[in-house]
């Protein structure tokens, strides 16, 4: 098993030396798929994160219409605390709205001067306890809230969410079609490598057949060419990748182009890289796909023919 | 050893290349194959080494029915036998003892035997000094010398030769000759096709003779 190993490595490299331009190629396709692939995979990776991180700063703004006593509102507050899910109630009086506009605003408060005190609704702040902090918890307590006639509004940021929903669902569907399309061209860029090396070597694999080389010592080394060109060509997309991430992304994009105020927002919220689970499923990916490559062509073109 | 019992080989080109051949050949023995170009010599050895199948008969090589439905292990079967051709087949980058190791490299021997049997066989054909010389520096007598030495490294039981003397001259024809003698009178079984009459005639073994793909004669 050993010397089977051996061998069928070295033939592996020498196949891949007596064709070093046709391999390199097939490698750098490889690369350029798997790039733009993985490029898909770390947007909604971000994306996602960019969700639960939104989540986990979720606070529901109830806004009270106009008129609502005061008696009122102590008892509105312990029963929407009392909600499954609610850890605190904050009442925010309309003095307190307009206190915070005006440290809000800072130098720029005086574009308040001659708004009437009491414009601002009152409104409750309600925060959610951390396992409640996800979509589907919200739209339960938002409704439970839209029971309470005292009620005029609530906000907890709702085009946000959809609008990530929605972006972060079409990037899977675009990651999975581009990248079905994507993968789809490397078993075939594998394919037709591997027919030329095969091609290449065709006198030497006749010999072997005569000489009674059992099918795997002539197949085996081609499928390891197909792992090793999956292999080299995903991570040297992954080091693309990060490259791309680090230097240009977080450096040059984001603190160039973002505008001062998405920046501010931002800025908590950490753009990550793909993590090492998802990267080693990434290469592995590639590695299969260089191997069903080389598979097919071997299937094709190596077989003992009688 | 080797039993053919009413094998006909037709192409799909519908080109008869044998057609009815019954012939027994046993072990240790040596025999010519003989006939003019196109009576099916090479087709016949392709049929033992499984290179083709026949369109209809029995072939049986070493004990297993090649012609058996399901069979798949020729790799298994060219292992008993030894293969040389007109053309040598050497791999024309490597050394003479290079292309001796291939054989034993691809049928997964361990370094230290193949350094010792490539040693071995080299010996026996008498080129143990060309060992690191390229084949594309030996002459074709050397060259068919190498071929044979290849062919026996593993020591099979069965040489098929298919006109092995077809691109040399007579002395390299005698020396060649001479390590297949050696050979037969070792146990080896010898199936050696060739249209050469001059060659069948300076050595006593049996000759089967093919004519349009069909069986004519033999004799002892």
């Amino acid at each position: 098993m050993f010397f089977f190993l051996r061998y069928v490595m070295r033939r592996a490299f020498q196949n891949m030396k007596g064709n070093l331009l046709p391999n390199l190629t097939t490698i750098a396709i490889i690369g350029i798929s798997m790039l733009i692939f993985s490029s898909f995979s770390l947007i909604a990776f971000n994306l996602t994160s960019f969700l639960k991180a939104w989540e986990e700063k979720i606070e529901v703004m109830a806004y009270l219409k106009k008129g609502v006593v005061l008696s009122d509102v102590e008892g509105l507050r312990r029963k929407i605390r009392q909600f499954e899910g609610v850890e605190a109630v904050k009442y925010v009086s309309s003095d307190d709205a307009m206190d915070f506009m005006e440290r809000k605003l800072g130098r720029q408060k005086n574009l308040l001067e001659g708004i009437p005190p009491g414009i601002l609704p009152s409104s409750f702040e309600i925060r959610l306890k951390k396992d409640f902090r996800n979509t589907n918890s919200l739209k339960r307590i938002v409704t439970q809230l839209n029971q309470f006639p005292q009620i005029e509004e609530i906000q907890y940021g709702q085009e946000w969410v959809e609008t990530f929903l929605t972006l972060t669902h079409l990037f899977r569907i675009s990651q999975w079609v581009l990248g079905g399309l994507l993968l789809m061209g490397i078993i075939f860029i594998t394919f037709n490598t591997l027919q030329l090396t095969i091609s290449s070597r065709k006198e030497e694999i006749e010999i072997m057949q005569i000489l009674g080389a059992s099918p795997s010592v002539i197949q085996v080394p081609f499928y390891i060419e197909g792992l090793i060109q999956g292999l080299v060509g995903t991570s040297l997309a992954i080091l693309c990748l990060f490259y791309l991430h680090y230097e240009v992304l977080l450096y040059k994009v984001f603190f160039l182009y973002i505008t001062p105020s998405i920046k501010d927002w931002a800025s908590g919220i950490p753009i990550l890289f793909l993590p090492p689970d998802k990267i080693t499923l990434i290469i592995l990916g590639g590695m299969v796909l260089g191997f069903f490559g080389s598979f097919a062509a071997s299937m094709r073109f190596l077989k003992y023919r009688v | 050893m080797i039993q053919l019992t009413h094998v006909s080989k037709i192409y799909p080109s519908q080109i008869t290349a044998l057609s009815d051949v019954t012939l027994e050949i046993s072990a240790g023995e040596f025999a010519f194959l003989t006939g003019p170009s196109g009576s099916g010599k090479t087709t016949l050895l392709r049929l033992l080494y499984c290179a083709e199948r026949p369109t209809s008969g029995e072939v049986i090589v070493n004990g297993i029915h090649v012609t058996k439905k399901g069979f798949r292990m020729v790799y298994q079967l060219r292992r008993t036998m030894g293969i040389v051709f007109q053309d040598f087949k050497l791999l024309q980058d490597r050394t003479v003892g290079q292309n001796i190791a291939f054989a034993l490299e691809v049928t997964g021997h361990a370094p230290k035997e193949i350094k010792k049997k490539v040693s071995e066989i080299l010996n026996r054909v008498g080129l143990q000094a060309r060992e690191e010389d390229s084949v594309l520096f030996l002459s074709a007598g050397e060259q068919q010398r190498v071929a044979i030495a290849r062919a026996l490294v593993n020591d099979p039981p069965l040489l098929l030769a298919d006109e092995p003397t077809g691109n040399l001259d007579d002395t390299m024809t005698a020396e060649v000759m001479q390590i297949l003698t050696d050979l037969h009178h070792r146990g080896t079984t010898i199936v050696f096709a060739t249209h050469d009459t001059d060659l069948i005639l300076r050595y006593p073994y049996r000759v089967i003779h093919l004519r349009r793909g069909r069986r004519v004669e033999s004799s002892a």
